[in-house]
């Protein structure tokens, strides 16, 4: 049974998406607990998978049992399938989108059924479908599968953004525009890699590119790495490529926007982990210093130019956006410092900031819930009316700024580290900024929030009652709060254990 | 000037990719962008199609007769089968997201009686 672990992951939340839009025709109230079904068998599967990669190493699936075939006459086996892979580069993240999107899909029931009243099973059914392309991007070991799962994900996601109605349909557009554009990119980087080396599977193509490189064939290895980067930017929404986040994120409905925006651009920086760290080496990084500076300048100048933006915003899903934002430079420049502090905080930063933008907007969802809209000026008193959703919107804003014991803190330091042994400056100058700007932005919302209105506690002064939201969203939003203070204390052990040894081995210490 | 010849098929690929990059981003119109964004997936099509082809190969079928009177199958006699399979894929995908965008451009419309990028955001912005 164990053998089937890495396919039910997949299968999971697929069934539950075929099975969420077929049975809406007669029972509509089914479609709901059936995706939650579904995501959480692939989440238990995810989970034991942890602990199997943990003691005995990658698991590999060949799908449908077509897996490598021994020609005679040849030494080497000969591929034909398409393989599935669970190492430590991916586990982590296998868990951070099942568990993400197991506790946003209980968390969404009811803002769905204000939001979106009559629609529901689409909704569901399409949510169930983008979990499985991001898990799919995850797990496959295939290139080209991953385009596919990539797709997949993609599809999905602009019809989700265009459930929100009005301006939704235009910031669907300009992402479609984009996202399509990052994928043929990718797709064409793809064509270069297998026109060189003849296979896709990701095992086969890392073990042929050294020879290659060695014996002078890298000028279209080099072209289609590029593409592969540049596509995989596109579809992260990383500084030039930006433009069409914030609008998708601020305009879809909140429960859309509470499972895309932690989870889509998270798979794509995996996206490109997996190119740069397995499929071509971290050496190929090292010897091409022109990306390299080019990749680390980019990285700074998202994440000024993202932290700058979001001191001007006034509405609170869009500045949320910006956030977002500014973490992807995060994680690009960590992968491309190449040094084990580095590709650490990288590595560890796609967890905890998946956990931390989905604390960040299922604490926004509660609000939105509650007081209709999201615009700054909005929340005056919120502090007294929703006290709880608020103490788990500080923890999560604390976690963004990095405060420790919180798991912010914990990858920003190894960023930080990985900056300074590089010598990269300007990298460690814009970490320390953004942390500033966010910490401005939450004293902003906690003076709007606590200070503008006379304390109900003083005697004479109006009481105001408290009002918060359903405990189906209120429970997953303070559960994701406190998962983010224990993802930080258990940072060490899941370095340790897991992340330790997805770093290649021929990184310098 | 010979290399360019010789891979004329390349060439094309380029021109068309070049064709719809262009139309994607340049282009004010939500329909021509569409259109560009198909002739961009056309272009890539036609390139992995171009590695997989061989000079006078065959189509990647075995039948019974040949795999039982010959000793020996010539890789070489075969297209790649391979890219082909990719392609059939892609253009899976390819309809799809242009059904997506078409539907998108379509919704808009309706809100806004145009398809003018800048009638449409000077609309949004009253």
């Amino acid at each position: 049974m164990t053998e089937q672990l890495p396919i039910i992951i997949i299968l999971g939340p697929l069934l539950g998406a075929v099975l969420a839009a077929f049975t809406g025709w007669f029972r509509p109230r089914l479609s709901h607990p059936l995706v939650v079904l579904g995501l959480a068998i692939s989440f238990a599967a995810a989970l034991k998978l942890v602990f199997i990669v943990a003691d005995a190493g990658a698991q590999k699936y060949w799908l449908g049992g077509w897996g490598e075939k021994v020609v005679p006459g040849q030494k080497e086996p000969f591929v034909v399938g398409i393989q599935i892979t669970v190492d430590y580069l991916n586990t982590l993240l296998l868990v951070a989108v099942s568990g993400i999107a197991l506790l946003t899909s209980v968390y969404t029931r009811r803002l769905v059924d204000t939001e979106l009243a009559g629609r529901q099973r689409y909704f569901y059914a399409l949510f169930s479908l983008l979990v499985t392309g991001l898990l799919g991007i995850t797990i496959t070991g295939d290139i080209f599968n991953l385009y596919v799962f990539m797709e997949i994900a993609a599809l999905s996601s602009y019809a989700l953004i265009a459930y929100g109605r009005g301006r939704a349909y235009m910031a669907a557009f300009n992402y479609l525009i984009m996202g399509t554009m990052g994928a043929c990119l990718y797709l064409l980087g793809v064509g270069f890699v297998f026109a060189k080396t003849g296979t896709l599977n990701i095992d086969n193509v890392s073990a042929i590119i050294p020879a290659l490189l060695n014996s002078g064939q890298s000028q279209a290895l080099f072209v289609g790495f590029v593409l592969i980067l540049l596509g995989a930017w596109a579809k992260m929404a990383f500084f030039p490529f930006h433009g069409w986040l914030p609008n998708a994120y601020a305009h879809a409905p909140t429960a859309g926007a509470a499972i895309l925006a932690p989870l889509a651009t998270k798979v794509a920086v995996y996206t490109m982990l997996r190119i740069m760290v397995t499929v071509y080496s971290i050496e190929y990084i090292i010897h091409s210093p022109g990306i390299q500076s080019l990749a680390l300048y980019l990285s700074s100048l998202a994440i000024v130019i993202a932290s700058f933006f979001s001191l001007t915003q006034t509405n609170l899903k869009k500045l949320a956006s910006y956030f977002v934002l500014s973490e992807i430079g995060y994680m690009v420049g960590g992968a491309w410092l190449a040094n084990k502090p580095g590709l650490t905080g990288a590595m560890v930063h796609v967890v905890a900031d998946a956990a931390m933008t989905s604390a960040l907007f299922m604490a926004i969802g509660c609000i939105v819930y509650r007081l209709g809209q999201a615009q700054l000026d909005d929340l005056k008193g919120v502090f007294f009316k929703m006290p709880v959703t608020m103490a788990a919107f500080v923890v999560t804003m604390a976690a963004l700024i990095g405060v420790p014991p919180t798991c912010g803190f914990f990858s920003k330091w190894y960023l930080i580290q990985g900056a300074a042994q590089a010598g990269v400056w300007h990298f460690v100058a814009a970490l320390l900024l953004s942390s500033l700007v966010k910490a401005i932005i939450l004293f902003r919302i906690i003076e709007i929030g606590y200070n503008r209105v006379p304390h109900p506690a003083i005697e004479g002064n109006p009481a105001i009652p408290r009002n918060e939201a359903p405990l189906s969203m209120l429970i997953p939003t303070v559960a994701m709060a406190l998962g983010l203070i224990a993802l930080g204390l258990g940072t060490s052990t899941l370095v340790n254990t897991i992340i330790a040894k997805a770093l290649p081995a021929a990184l310098a210490p | 000037m010979e290399k360019l010849i010789t891979n004329f098929n390349y060439v094309i690929v380029v021109i068309l990719m070049m064709i719809g990059l262009w139309a994607m981003l340049a282009q004010k119109n939500l329909i021509k962008k569409c259109i560009g964004m198909a002739i961009f997936q056309t272009g890539i099509i036609l390139f992995f199609i171009s590695i997989g082809a061989k000079n006078k190969a065959k189509v990647p079928i075995l039948s019974k007769f040949v795999v039982e009177n010959s000793s020996a199958i010539i890789v070489n006699d075969y297209a790649n089968p391979l890219t082909q399979i990719l392609m059939l894929t892609a253009i899976v995908v390819g309809v799809a997201t242009l059904g997506v965008g078409l539907a998108l451009a379509q919704k808009i419309y309706q809100q806004h009686s145009s398809f003018d990028e800048d009638e449409i955001l000077e609309n949004q912005r009253k």
